[in-house]
């Protein structure tokens, strides 16, 4: 049997002279969500950019990180927490690495991708002209799977912000709190807040992502356009 | 980050006077093969000329080129490039000194036009102003649009984009430039166009070019030197593509060659490279009877009228003995080669013209013309 809130405790979908008199506590919660999110996404691209690297210069490093990452990928949320909070406890430690685990694998296997994706006449022309290692894979390689850097960047963001609402389990969670507070206190006001906020974060993200896509590849608009 | 420019440094070794690059005794075996893909190959490439390198698939062609600048390491012998021992200098230096292009052009997706062309200079750390000029010159020299410097590869057709492959090998002036079959790709209209600039450009840039390519037209139109390589990096033959034709060395380079060798001859030599005949001519006011007697000498039913150097035209001789005077049926040379062209243009116009000669003016001035013996003649040497 289903029972909705309203039914529950007799209480309206969502009651405005709440969210009025709490509009800095939204606000922070959402800030709090945004900034969950972004240490998140940030360490994440930074361990699976050198895991990916890796991959990419010794080729037998691949299996095992995907292997590795592809099972923190596997592992429900809740019971990856559950795992972290006897070591970490309740805490933003055991928040982020949870988030930050859930990234790698979609992070990596879009730069691996974008880097294997650069054609090989390409890093040929480079080579013989005499571009070093670094330099090739700063100014060439990367660059030319920004695309699909992003698109994996995209992907790992709006499921980080996703996440985050659980994370509201065992530490602030950002607008999980409310949701969760919502639900424990038959406050439906606190959970359509939460829920709603949440999602158009993740839209607005989306479209952020796609934009940004967009500017710092132009040439890959054009070629699209051409094509 | 700056390199020394490898366009000034030291002059090369004495004892290479004339050669740019130098093979010897090379011999590659890739890595799980049991077959050397090059036995023992010695090959002296001279300064300033174009060397095309051809032969049947798996004669190491490309890989002979590659050496060249390191993309791959021989597994014995010495290499030399400008004098200096190849094997000794830091890949990325050796290379920053060789222009590199290949079929698949290999233009970097998210660089305009314009930054394409600046690689190299960029790689040197060339200050900004150098650059740009040098880009400006470069899309100038190779005949690009300069409306197309700032859209991306992928917006060019393909033999617009070998045009920008060649400029940014050639965009910091490397004495050397390999090419790997860089028109393979494209269709034979542009292909013949991109073959004629580039001997164009090579009259006034004397690069060292080594051009490998499985065309044989193309070797032997392009290539001041040809080599033909046999499976496993034999040197079947090396010289003029001229001297090749005339004397084949073996039955390989015989059918390597293929037919119409008299014909691909005829293609190589110029008009400027034989001694053109004056012809059955008279100067104006047209004396019927001298007339008659040129035409005799020259054993034709025409004769050619040339006013103070110019060539006017022809009249037959069926027109002599009418009333209107001869100078109104001069009948116009509708071709005029110039000494630049072939013998091969020249015999096409003496086999489809009236006069069954082909007349050679540069400019204005009548230079001559020639018959099939003349060519045949030629061909004999």
């Amino acid at each position: 049997m289903i029972m909705s809130f309203a039914d529950a405790a007799g209480q309206p979908l969502i009651l405005w002279s709440w969210v009025r008199g709490h509009g800095g506590l939204i606000f922070s919660l959402l800030l709090q969500h945004i900034l969950l999110t972004g240490i998140a996404v940030a360490i994440g691209s930074a361990i699976s950019l050198f895991l990916a690297i890796l991959s990419v210069r010794y080729r037998r490093a691949y299996a095992p990180v995907t292997w590795l990452t592809g099972i923190m990928y596997t592992i429900p949320s809740i019971a990856l927490f559950g795992f972290l909070v006897p070591l970490t406890g309740y805490t933003i430690l055991s928040a982020e690495i949870g988030l930050v685990s859930y990234t790698l694998l979609i992070l990596i296997r879009n730069i691996v991708a974008g880097i294997d994706g650069v054609p090989a006449e390409v890093r040929e022309a480079a080579v013989a002209m005499g571009y070093r290692p670094v330099r090739l894979l700063l100014q060439i390689e990367l660059p030319i799977a920004l695309p699909t850097i992003v698109a994996g960047l995209r992907i790992a963001t709006v499921t980080t912000i996703g996440l985050v609402t659980i994370t509201s389990l065992i530490t602030y969670g950002g607008l999980g709190r409310l949701i969760l507070e919502g639900l424990q206190g038959f406050f439906p006001t606190k959970v359509v807040v939460g829920s709603v906020l949440s999602i158009l974060l993740a839209a607005t993200t989306d479209a952020a992502f796609v934009l940004l896509g967009r500017t710092l590849t132009p040439w890959a608009r054009r070629k699209a356009a051409t094509a | 980050m700056s390199h020394p420019d490898p366009a000034r440094q030291a002059p090369p070794d004495p004892a290479l006077d004339g050669v740019m690059i130098r093979l010897e005794h090379i011999s590659k075996t890739f890595p799980g093969s049991s077959i050397p893909a090059i036995g023992d190959l010695s090959l002296d490439f001279p300064r300033g000329e174009i060397v095309t390198l051809i032969g049947p698939s798996g004669c190491g062609k490309t890989t002979t080129l590659k050496l060249i600048n390191r993309l791959i390491e021989p597994t014995s012998g010495r290499i030399q490039v400008d004098g200096k021992d190849a094997l000794e200098i830091e890949p990325h230096i050796l290379r920053l000194g060789i222009g590199y292009v290949i079929q698949q052009v290999g233009l970097f997706p998210h660089r305009t036009i314009r930054q394409n062309i600046a690689t190299v200079p960029g790689l040197l750390g060339w200050d900004r102003s150098r650059t740009e000029q040098r880009v400006d010159e470069l899309i100038q020299l190779v005949g690009l649009d300069p409306t197309m410097a700032d859209r991306f590869p992928p917006e060019l057709s393909g033999g617009q984009q070998q045009r920008v492959g060649v400029a940014r090998a050639l965009a910091a002036d490397p004495p050397v430039l390999l090419m790997d079959e860089p028109f393979g790709a494209v269709d034979p209209i542009v292909r013949n166009h991109l073959q004629d600039e580039l001997l164009r450009l090579q009259e006034h840039l004397q690069k060292t070019v080594v051009f490998v390519t499985h065309d044989i037209d193309e070797a032997i139109k392009l290539g001041d030197k040809m080599a033909l390589l046999n499976v496993g990096g034999v040197l079947e033959q090396f010289g003029k593509p001229e001297e090749i034709l005339r004397e084949p060395a073996d039955e390989f380079v015989n059918r390597f060659i293929g037919g119409e060798r008299g014909l691909k001859r005829l293609a190589l030599i110029t008009l400027a490279e034989i001694e053109l005949d004056p012809g059955p001519i008279v100067s104006p006011p047209v004396d019927e009877a001298e007339a008659r007697i040129v035409m005799e000498k020259h054993g034709t039913n025409w004769v050619g009228v040339v006013s103070n150097g110019n060539l006017l035209g022809w009249v037959w001789a069926s027109d002599f003995g009418k009333r209107e005077p001869l100078e109104e049926r001069i009948q116009w040379f509708k071709v005029k080669l110039a000494p630049t062209n072939t013998l091969r243009q020249a015999l096409d116009e003496i086999i489809t013209s009236r006069t069954q000669v082909a007349v050679v003016c540069e400019g204005d001035r009548y230079l001559g013309m020639t018959t099939l013996e003349q060519i045949r003649a030629a061909v004999a040497r």
